[in-house]
């Protein structure tokens, strides 16, 4: 049992505080997933947002790294 | 996520129709052929140079090209930034490769002419001329270029594969950032 993930809730952030996070932190400090379908990620995306679509994101999550923190759209 | 190792997870509320802060668009691969995922950390620096000097370029194309000295003045403005950005670019190169002597023999090497955001000066001219005229156009246009250049830069970094060339591109885009937080306090002053 994956008891880790009952302890790590997903914490939200509106606009505002992810606009301020993006803009205090470095990049390459943070990692954005994008995990919407490619043709909504092509008409309008947080700059610098990775395409993970929502289906394909298990299998894909070795493309991210886990050390960092991860905003998620 | 939080569930496979990821120890900060953030859901952005309301999703991207929420966000308010700006937005890149375009297809996933836009620009990509431009990159291999291969390139060393001082390849990637002469691209990203050949870019900022291709939107240099179109900066200062433009300032003839418009009737509105103020807008004029602004178009300047925008090609002396990109002249420190690539006096930066250089900086970094010469850390990279100290062989290179000076100034010239670099930019005889250089890609040149795409300009940052992956479209030729010309393309991106002939599709925008109409949306140029004022003040806030251009300020507007000049942040929806440095956004795409911005998205394009982490895009880049996404496909290498070598660390340091990562975070020669993090650092870049860094800069990118920067500089789109400077336009936008200029647009809050002028508009």
């Amino acid at each position: 049992m994956r008891w880790k993930q009952f302890l790590i809730p997903v914490r939200s952030m509106d606009t505002e505080e992810a606009r301020a996070y993006i803009g205090e932190h470095k990049e390459g400090t943070f990692t954005l997933v994008d995990v919407r379908q490619p043709g909504e990620y092509e008409k309008a995306r947080i700059p610098g947002a990775k395409l993970i679509p929502l289906p394909e994101l298990s299998d894909r999550l070795a493309e991210l790294d886990p050390e960092k923190p991860t905003l998620v759209y | 996520m939080a569930g496979q190792g990821f120890n900060e997870v953030y859901n952005l509320k309301g999703g991207i129709a929420a966000w308010q802060g700006l937005k890149a668009i375009g297809p996933a691969e836009v620009g990509m052929a431009l990159v291999t995922g291969d390139e060393t950390p001082a390849e990637i620096v002469v691209l990203a140079y050949g870019m900022e000097e291709g939107l240099q370029g179109f900066y200062v194309a433009m300032t003839s090209n418009v009737n509105d000295k103020e807008v004029a003045a602004m178009f300047t403005k925008l090609a002396d930034i990109e002249d420190r950005h690539k006096e930066k670019l250089f900086k970094l190169y010469r850390e990279l490769d100290p062989s290179v002597p000076d100034l010239e023999t670099f930019e005889a090497d250089i890609v040149g002419k795409v300009m940052e955001g992956g479209l030729t000066a010309e393309e991106f001219l002939e599709k925008n001329r109409l949306a140029m005229e004022t003040l806030p156009d251009v300020l507007n246009m000049a942040m929806m270029i440095e956004t795409q250049a911005l998205d394009l830069y982490l895009r880049y970094s996404n496909k290498t594969k070598d660390e340091k060339t990562k975070g020669v591109l993090f650092e870049i885009a860094q800069e990118e950032k920067a500089h789109l937080a400077a336009l936008g306090r200029v647009m809050d002053k002028n508009v």
